[in-house]
């Protein structure tokens, strides 16, 4: 929307995301009915005398201004009040209703700026936090796809190196040191495993805030 | 055991690919490790075994059994003295690692075994990258077979990587494979009970 000035946070300004094509497109939408404006205000108050139903069409340009570039759409108004009252002091027209006229320019501009504003920096807000939810789970699903790495293959592995030392304990003549040493190895296989495996646990704590507290304990144990 | 491990494999290409991933089931990863190494062996290779699944004392009493020559074969192991904490006698012969994932200390191994067999028909033996993912992630694992396979073209020695089948993702096993000459799977046996490699 706004190419410049929007911030972040409560009270400031959000940010842009409109292309330039875009930002051109308004700009010269503005401009045209700007000029619609003036025109009308020569044509209709200056030459015709007359004050009443073409200032309809000056809230289509201070609506659409304040829906896209929030306060600065003011300055609009603004203008559009100077040349309003300097048309009504100079055709004699000035009373009560023109002032009134006048501050409802600026007062619907600022409501209307107002509302636009914070709907889009609550619209840019939920789409950084879906983001950041994205990413999370992004992190999430790799790790897990990671550990399942770590895991699932390990275990049948460490299975079929027990089934084999099960096996060559049941023969005529087992070499004993062998299956010790053997053994050894498979039970670091299986602490490192496990290590693994509470990493994952950790990982899945962490990220999911409303597992209980109990929970959380029995699972990083 | 000694009917299977007689099983041959179709290594014809070794002299001009040199590095293969070799995919196996996890029950017959020992089997097919005395294949590899009966056929290796039996081409006049000095074969050098990276373990970390089995302890090097183990595995050289296994290849014993079955008859090779073990002059032929050397051992780098990963996992006996961080199993057992000690080196057990009778291994003088085989360099230790403290642990599986000490990668610097392994890499530094593996290039001190391949410039003794510099002017040797050398290959590694690697047994297997399944085991290691256990202990090392699996970015580290490709970072150091990447490593490994440059060092092997270096020198113009060979490299067999052992893995099981299903326990790659398939963006680490993309990977290795970009890494390697051919991928041999030993679990699709042609008629003739030789395991044959592709491309």
């Amino acid at each position: 929307m706004n190419p410049e000035g929007r911030g972040e946070g409560a009270g400031s300004r959000v940010k842009c995301d409109d292309g330039p094509a875009n930002t051109t497109h308004r700009l010269w939408i503005l401009v045209l009915l700007g000029m619609i404006c003036i025109a009308l205000e020569i044509g209709v108050h200056l030459f015709l005398r007359t004050a009443i139903g073409y200032t309809h069409i000056f809230y289509v340009l201070l609506v659409l201004a304040a829906v896209w570039y929030y306060q600065k759409a003011l300055y609009v108004a603004g203008a559009l009040v100077a040349a309003t009252l300097a048309t009504s002091l100079f055709v004699g027209d000035f009373t009560w209703a023109t002032l009134l006229r006048a501050a409802m320019f600026l007062i619907v501009t600022w409501i209307v700026a107002q509302i636009s504003e914070e709907r889009d920096r609550a619209k840019a807000e939920i789409l950084v936090q879906k983001s950041a939810i994205e990413e999370k789970h992004y992190v999430l699903v790799g790790y897990l796809a990671e550990v399942a790495l770590r895991m699932k293959n390990p275990i049948q592995i460490l299975h079929d190196n027990m089934a084999a030392l099960l096996l060559q304990l049941q023969g005529d003549k087992p070499d004993i040191d062998s299956v010790k040493m053997d053994l050894a190895v498979q039970i670091s296989h299986a602490e490192q495993i496990m290590a693994n495996f509470r990493d994952l646990n950790q990982a899945i704590v962490e990220e999911r805030e409303e597992i209980p507290v109990a929970y959380r304990d029995f699972l990083t144990r | 055991m000694n009917g299977e491990a007689t099983m041959k494999i179709d290594f014809s290409r070794l002299g001009e690919d040199r590095l293969f991933l070799v995919l196996s089931s996890a029950e017959r990863l020992k089997v097919n490790n005395i294949a590899i190494i009966r056929t290796l062996t039996g081409q006049g290779y000095r074969v050098v075994v990276i373990t970390s699944n089995h302890p090097s004392a183990v595995l050289k009493r296994l290849y014993e059994a079955e008859g090779i020559e073990m002059a032929r074969v050397s051992f780098i192991d990963t996992i006996t003295k961080y199993a057992m904490g000690k080196v057990p006698p009778g291994q003088e012969d085989c360099r230790f690692i403290n642990s599986p994932s000490n990668l610097t200390d392994l890499g530094i191994a593996i290039t001190e075994v391949l410039n003794t067999l510099s002017g040797e028909k050398a290959c590694l033996l690697f047994d297997s990258i399944s085991t290691l993912l256990i202990y090392i992630p699996s970015t580290n694992i490709s970072k150091f077979i990447h490593f490994i396979t440059s060092k092997l073209r270096l020198v113009d020695a060979s490299g067999i990587f052992l893995a099981v089948e299903k326990g790659l993702d398939p963006l680490l096993l993309t990977q290795l494979t970009t890494y390697v000459d051919g991928t041999i799977d030993m679990d699709a046996q042609p008629p003739g009970n030789e395991v044959q490699a592709e491309k």
